[in-house]
């Protein structure tokens, strides 16, 4: 029982061949540094002759690599919380109110998207320069937030077209205060949407590498602009713990993200 | 319980209310997004008087023009690469049930998770010239093959394609799924043969999903920079690249905001386009 295919066998199995390489392409290249991470710590090799823990080992005991994990950990939940407080409350007036203009404000609330990051990351590079913020950690959190703030807007307001309107009106016809309303009825609601907002927010973040390059030097460097240099300019195998570590924080994330989602979606 | 006659009812927002909710992110928008972008095409205007001349001097730079044409060259190649290839992904997926569709889409969006520098780490081990595929080539011909597929246009392709391929199935497997599979029936029926009714219904049904999904690529692979740096070669920089260039190794800040002013254009008119394509899209679906 195939219909898009019709009957034919030959085309099934081509379909499923060119598929099946794909499906390996895209998945080899994010799995592969987990068996180089337990290899050898002098080379990079696949598959690993011996297995050893001398590239975690390396990791954690080189300052210039776990102080920029550590760095890249504080600019996210930084960047989260302060994205979260100016995020929510204007999603939440978005939807709520009616006052003209919205549709401009959306619209700029949205263009983080739509730049080019490297557009960005010059002009912040340029403005930074004037004002004092380049390589401090208060200018990368800055322009994350920036960037992450339309990712949880979208996600705040798919959660307030989804919940119940008729719970604000009638506690607030019983007498509740708009903060109580907000507090009371909204936000529990919201509860779902402003998480997975959240964990989008951290996770790009952590990843992003482009504006944070342009922006710190050895003072507030980040996890990924120290990978970055690492993989241009000496290839080492720490590289493969490091990404291991990433990759499975990012699939930790991804799946919080999924089963919230899901949640969200029996709820309405 | 004065302003119940409006839509939303007592649960709606007095426009004081929302302007002290709003007032936080739009001036953080105006001060961290809209002023760095005035402040750079500022900078690509104002030599010391208003001119337009780095404008003029990017026209007439044999390098700009080179990187142009890379920057096309490289973004057009993906794109058709990553829609031969994503097409048959969207068939795939399309055909299976839905819990094996969910198993399957799990390792499509995989790369969509996964750090771009991770990826290209990996692609180096994978491609490189000690990598999984050339150890594998040389075993086979008793070390006779060794392809160089890393820093060069090659390893820029495979790199662009990891990350553009998400991104065109799902939107070829959209058309796909909404596509009547009665009409197949139908044409099965009729005695038309599986390219026939491949090329004449199922490729023109799923043609909003192609032109979106190559219009997403053309514009994210445009304003590259990670991939082209990390996996190209000296002759395959592309505009982001050229961005950088000016800024840290000539410290010409004019060129640099003129060459960032001419892509966030052309991304710009990009976007505008895949506006209309969804615009249009949305419109023929209500």
């Amino acid at each position: 029982m195939n219909p898009l295919f019709g009957s034919s066998h030959v085309a099934r199995r081509l379909v499923t061949a060119a598929a099946w390489l794909c499906y390996l392409f895209l998945l080899v290249p994010s799995l592969i540094v987990v068996p180089i991470s337990f290899g050898n710590s002098g080379q990079i090799e696949f598959p690993p002759r011996e297995f050893s823990l001398g590239l975690y080992r390396q990791f954690f005991t080189d300052p210039a690599w776990w102080g920029s994990m550590v760095q890249s950990l504080v600019v996210a939940v930084a960047t989260t919380v302060i994205a979260l407080l100016l995020a929510v409350p204007a999603a939440y007036a978005l939807a709520r109110s009616e006052l003209p203009g919205r549709g401009l404000l959306r619209g700029l609330f949205m263009m983080p998207m739509l730049v080019p990051v490297i557009v960005l990351g010059l002009g912040l590079y340029l403005q930074f320069s004037n004002w004092g913020l380049l390589d401090t950690t208060a200018g990368v959190v800055l322009a994350h937030v920036m960037l992450t703030t339309p990712y949880i807007m979208i996600s705040v307001m798919s959660g307030l077209q989804h919940s119940d309107i008729a719970l604000e009106t009638v506690a607030s016809i019983m007498g509740a205060s708009r903060r109580v309303v907000f507090f009371r009825v909204v936000l529990p609601q919201l509860g779902p949407a402003i998480a997975v907002g959240a964990l989008f927010a951290f996770l790009m973040s952590l990843d992003e590498v482009v504006v944070a390059y342009f922006l710190t030097g050895t003072d507030a460097m980040t996890l990924p602009v120290k990978m970055y240099s690492s993989i241009r300019w000496e290839l080492t195998p720490v590289l493969a713990a490091v990404s291991t570590l990433l990759t499975v924080l990012s699939l930790l994330i991804a799946l919080g993200i999924i089963a919230l989602q899901r949640k969200t979606e029996a709820h309405s | 319980m004065t302003s119940s006659s409006t839509a939303s009812g007592a649960s709606g927002l007095g426009p004081w209310s929302a302007i002290v909710l709003l007032a936080p992110l739009t001036v953080l928008m105006f001060a961290i997004l809209l002023y760095p972008l005035g402040l750079t095409l500022w900078t690509s205007l104002y030599d010391g008087q208003l001119s337009l001349r780095a404008y003029a001097e990017l026209a007439s730079s044999t390098l700009f023009l080179k990187v142009l044409r890379n920057t096309f060259e490289i973004a057009i190649t993906g794109t058709l690469v990553s829609l031969v290839f994503g097409y048959p992904v969207a068939m795939h997926l399309a055909a299976q049930p839905p819990r094996r569709r969910t198993a399957c889409l799990v390792m499509v969006m995989l790369p969509f998770w996964t750090s771009i520098l991770v990826k290209s780490f990996a692609l180096v081990a994978v491609f490189g010239n000690q990598g999984l595929v050339n150890q594998l080539l040389g075993f086979l011909s008793g070390g006779q093959i060794n392809l160089p597929m890393m820093f060069n246009r090659v390893g820029v392709v495979l790199g662009m394609i990891n990350f553009l391929l998400p991104f065109m199935i799902l939107s070829i497997l959209g058309s796909l799924l909404a596509l009547d599979r009665r009409l197949i029936l139908a044409a099965e029926t009729m005695g038309a043969g599986p390219l026939r009714i491949f090329w004449k219904v199922i490729l023109p049904l799923s043609m909003p999903g192609v032109v979106a999904g190559v219009l997403i690529n053309v514009t994210l692979s445009i304003g590259m920079y990670i991939t082209p740096a990390l996996l190209g070669g000296r002759q395959d920089m592309m505009v982001a690249n050229l961005v950088d260039f000016y800024t840290r190794q000539t410290l010409d800040w004019t060129a640099a905001s003129a060459t960032a002013v001419a892509l966030l254009a052309i991304s710009g008119l990009l976007v505008a386009m895949l506006g209309r394509v969804r615009g249009g899209l949305s419109g023929g679906a209500a």
